[in-house]
């Protein structure tokens, strides 16, 4: 038992050893030689090249502002809506559970190009409609911006702030708010000294995950920050690489140390805010909840933000590509707009056989990549929650690694190392991929459900004369289906939109949905585009309302059990 | 400080039913006493606290602080909490978690501005008082759950308050660490001299802890008095049985003779003391505490409320037998010395005196 225990531990280090540490050691070697062809000789030159790049400071500039503007955006967002779900009487409280989910549910790319129809200066619809009216010369708005990208950008980083700072404040005991009035605090005492301090780790790991996410962000710099000329980090990466005959592969991996460096230690300050959170919870209450705070006049004013807010996450991006699927060119919605509709672009997206080789190439990804990546998590957590050695705490570090790597980066350090590999340019490249990136999303569902599984409910079994076979059948597996059930649903819907890692090793017959959008975007096919991206969004909501639908049939099913 | 109640009244609504926390409350808490509000869960006792403090608002009624009226509905006062100056202890002692001892305890001081060399000393003296010198740079979340407790208590006293106030502060201490609490606190509470306001489930705490104890019930407060007139001379039902172990039997008076009546029982005649003017044939509950209950294995001699029964079962709690005995086809709770050597299954004699034994009107 203990000797099969320790050869499953270390084939599962092995294993996801090198699907995380590979790349990034491969990063490390091809940052330090001359290219592809050329690895192995060692050089600076690309470090030299890359850092005293006049451009380089600007792109820098340009990083910092986006991540900490999108941070500071959606932090306080997120604090504002959490406050009002948690402490107040808003009505219709659902919706802050709605606005959690979506993001899942609209690829980030599409999102960004439903901004780029809606605000770009040259025909956005918003700023046609808004010039019309007022006989305005020049657009109003420019999405082309670093405060168009921080916007859009906080707007998709909102749900996960939000995911972290409401849990804090639903737990927050609110006699601590009581006991400082009682000494003689004002409100505005109160909030300063007692109430932001207590939420302050939750605050700053929201904070710290938001800068992570957003300096891996390719979707919303690619889309919304290009055609300006605006470049940050994972932009500059791309442009290194992309420009066909003069890819340089080494200053792309030298640039990316940089990001990779700031991202892990980031996630490092994440993690340790978090447990920092946890040491704050104390004694909770058990008699007295008190009265929610009473809006009063304020209650519908604040709850229309709420709605605006939940229609610009949802209804705004996707009505405006299926509009824009439509309609011959960009134009106000008008008669005349409705009256050319036709089904001209979907009809070009359907016989379009790059398309459609984008669409079974995601699926096969989809289906295959989380099924795959799905039996690897049930092992790893398995190792990392029942074997609880020194080699299952390695372990558990290794599989967390990538939850630090920013996609683009990490896509780099992976060509390094497909490129001495038969499986370049395959699908398995990108399988292989998306596997070792998304491996924390998979194992966390995994882990939760082996912590479930008492290893008492295993132990009574056996004393209740079931083999160990049978206490698998009737009792492990029954128990883990749900944890497997929604990991597959989360990795799934991550590889069919998957973006940033693609765009680096998606080659001619292996692209993907998502990859496909950009190039339409790049070639200003928005009919196309918006027809492919509702497919997308077709298939991705699917996905995500089956997750959620056997999640509350399973809370049910658990109730009735009660 | 005396506190003055008038007249409260509070309602809630909750998922379509009202419920009456406060129903015209009245109540006079006297000054530099420990007064516990007493009563089972959702009777009111905390809605009363925290009207008092300000943390909820009655519909109606006023609240007097000493010569302050700190909430008056007729007159429109509602002074908020941070201006009444008291002092509490929560149910969940409230310690931030991100502070230390000291700037826990001196957070009323500071909101208060008064000058830093006071503050240290004031809260030096405090600290000393509660034992808990020395720990005024542990962070709150190293601190156990007593070592909160004392916090949460000298944090309510540091600035000297008119009305310190509690609400269930030993519920979450586990049973031997609440028993040393609870006299540690009257110590403390006695030697400062303040105005307590004490409120509880627990009849224990609230029986060994108070000068005066007010019982609640739906909201209202049924009766007042010493510990020990709750416990002994209640003249209601509710209260016996809320108070302690009581066994309740329903008779019908027979005879009065003074402060005594004989009732009739499912036991025969027994002799009661009077709570209220009763008239022959009135309702009675009889009420006889299991401690008064006397059992003996010695044959049955002469007089009143003596009565033969049988052990039914007896359990040995180390300190004393309890058990029950039956007497005809009437179950009656007993607590009986250890040194007894009682066996179920035995006949014994049961007798009680008339004065430990009211009779409380139906």
């Amino acid at each position: 038992m203990k000797k099969s225990r320790g050869v499953l531990t270390g084939s599962l280090i092995i294993i996801v050893g090198i699907l995380t540490i590979a790349p990034v050691l491969m990063l490390i070697l091809g940052s330090f030689s001359e290219g592809l062809g050329s690895f192995g000789t060692f050089t600076l030159d690309k470090y030299v090249k890359g850092y005293s790049d006049a451009a380089f400071g600007t792109i820098i500039g340009n990083t910092l502002i986006f991540t900490l503007g999108t941070a500071l955006v959606s932090t306080m967002l997120a604090l504002f809506l959490a406050y009002l779900n948690t402490r107040t009487n808003i009505p219709f409280k659902f919706l802050f559970g709605v606005i959690s989910i979506i993001p899942m549910m609209i690829p980030h790319i599409l999102f960004a190009v439903s901004w780029a129809l809606l605000l770009n200066p040259s025909n956005g619809i918003i700023n046609l409609f808004l010039q019309n009216l007022f006989g305005l010369e020049n657009s109003p708005f420019n999405i082309y911006s670093l405060s168009g990208m921080i916007m859009v950008e906080a707007l998709l980083e909102l749900p996960i702030a939000y995911l972290i700072i409401a849990p804090a404040m639903a737990a927050f005991d609110v006699s601590m708010e009581e006991s400082s009035k009682v000494c003689g605090a004002t409100q505005r005492r109160t909030m300063i000294r007692i109430t932001l301090p207590i939420l302050r780790p939750a605050i700053l790991a929201a904070f710290t995950l938001v800068i992570v996410r957003s300096l891996a962000s390719f979707a919303i710099p690619s889309v919304l920050g290009m055609p300006g000329r605006i470049y940050v980090l994972a932009t500059h990466i791309y442009r290194t690489i992309s420009t066909g005959f003069s890819a340089d592969y080494g200053l792309a991996a030298a640039v990316g140390m940089s990001a990779l460096i700031a991202s892990i230690t980031l996630i490092y300050l994440y993690r340790y805010l978090t447990s920092e959170g946890e040491r704050y919870v104390t004694i909770s209450s058990r008699g007295y909840r008190p009265a929610v705070i009473d809006l009063k006049r304020a209650r519908l004013p604040l709850f229309a933000v709420v709605a605006a807010l939940s229609a610009l996450l949802i209804l705004l991006p996707v009505l405006v590509l299926l509009y824009t699927s439509l309609v011959p060119y960009s134009m106000v919605p008008s008669m005349k707009a409705f009256s050319l509709m036709s089904l001209k672009h979907w009809m070009a997206v359907l016989k379009d056989p790059i398309s459609l080789l984008a669409l079974k190439n995601s699926l096969f990804l989809g289906v295959v990549g989380a099924s795959l990546g799905v039996t690897l998590s049930i092992f790893v957590s398995y190792v990392i929650v029942k074997v609880r050695s020194t080699a299952s705490g390695v372990l558990e570090s290794l599989s967390f690694l990538s939850f630090s790597f920013p996609g683009i980066v990490i896509g780099v350090g992976f060509m390094w190392f497909f490129v001495w590999t038969p499986l370049y340019a395959t699908i398995w490249a990108l399988l292989i991929g998306y596997i070792a990136t998304y491996l924390p999303y998979g194992i966390r569902p995994m882990s939760s459900a082996f912590v479930q599984i008492h290893s008492h409910l295993e132990e009574s079994s056996r004393v209740c004369g079931g083999g160990t076979l049978y206490t698998l059948r009737r009792v492990i597996i029954p128990l883990l289906i749900p944890g497997i059930v929604s990991g597959w649903i989360l990795m799934s819907s991550m590889f069919l939109r998957e973006l940033s890692l693609s765009v680096v090793l998606s080659r001619p017959g292996t692209e993907v949905m998502a990859v496909q959008i950009l190039r339409f975007a790049e070639d200003g096919l928005w009919g196309r585009l918006s027809a492919l991206g509702i497919i997308m969004i077709l298939i991705s909501s699917t996905l995500v309302i089956a997750a959620t639908l056997f999640g509350s049939w399973q809370a049910r099913l658990k109730q009735v059990k009660d | 400080m005396e506190i003055t109640i008038k007249n409260l009244n509070k309602k809630y609504v909750l998922e379509d039913r009202t419920i009456h926390a406060l129903a015209k409350v009245n109540l006079t808490i006297p000054a530099n006493r420990i007064f516990t509000l007493l009563g089972p869960s959702g009777c009111g006792k905390t809605t009363l606290l925290r009207s008092i403090v300000g943390l909820e608002m009655p519909d109606t009624g006023e609240i007097s602080i000493g010569d302050e009226v700190v909430f008056s509905r007729e007159r429109n006062i509602f002074v908020p909490t941070e201006k009444r100056g008291l002092g509490m202890v929560f149910q969940t002692y409230a310690i931030w978690p991100h502070m230390n001892v000291f700037d826990n305890v001196a957070y009323p001081l500071q909101t208060r501005k008064l000058p830093g060399d006071e503050i240290r000393q004031r809260v030096a003296k405090t600290l000393r008082f509660v034992q808990l010198e020395g720990f005024e740079n542990r962070p709150a979340t190293k601190l156990s759950g007593g070592q909160q407790q004392r916090v949460a208590l000298a944090r309510a006293l540091v600035a000297e308050p008119k009305v310190i106030l509690f609400d269930e502060p030993l519920s979450n201490l586990d049973a031997k660490l609440r028993e040393e609490t609870r006299k540690e606190l009257r110590t403390f509470l006695s030697e400062l001299k303040i105005t307590a306001v004490y409120v509880t489930h627990d009849r224990m705490e609230a029986l060994s802890l108070s000068d005066s104890i007010a019982i609640m019930k739906d909201g209202s407060i049924i009766e007042i008095g010493t510990p020990k007139e709750i416990y002994f001379d209640s003249d209601q039902r509710f209260v016996a049985d809320f108070i302690g172990r009581a066994n309740l039997i329903p008779g019908t008076v027979k005879t009065t003779d003074g402060p005594y009546l004989t009732a009739d029982s499912a036991l025969g005649e027994v002799s009661c003391r009077k709570t209220a003017d009763l008239p022959i044939g009135a309702e009675v509950t009889i009420c006889i505490r299991p401690e008064f209950l006397q059992v003996s294995k010695a044959p049955p001699g002469e007089g009143r409320n003596i009565f033969n029964g049988q052990v039914a079962n007896l359990i040995f709690i180390g300190e004393a037998y309890e058990g029950e005995i039956l007497i005809g086809e009437t179950r009656l709770l007993i607590r009986a010395e250890a040194t007894e050597n009682l066996n179920e299954g035995e006949q014994v004699t049961v007798h009680f005196n008339p004065e430990h034994c009211p009779a409380l009107a139906r």
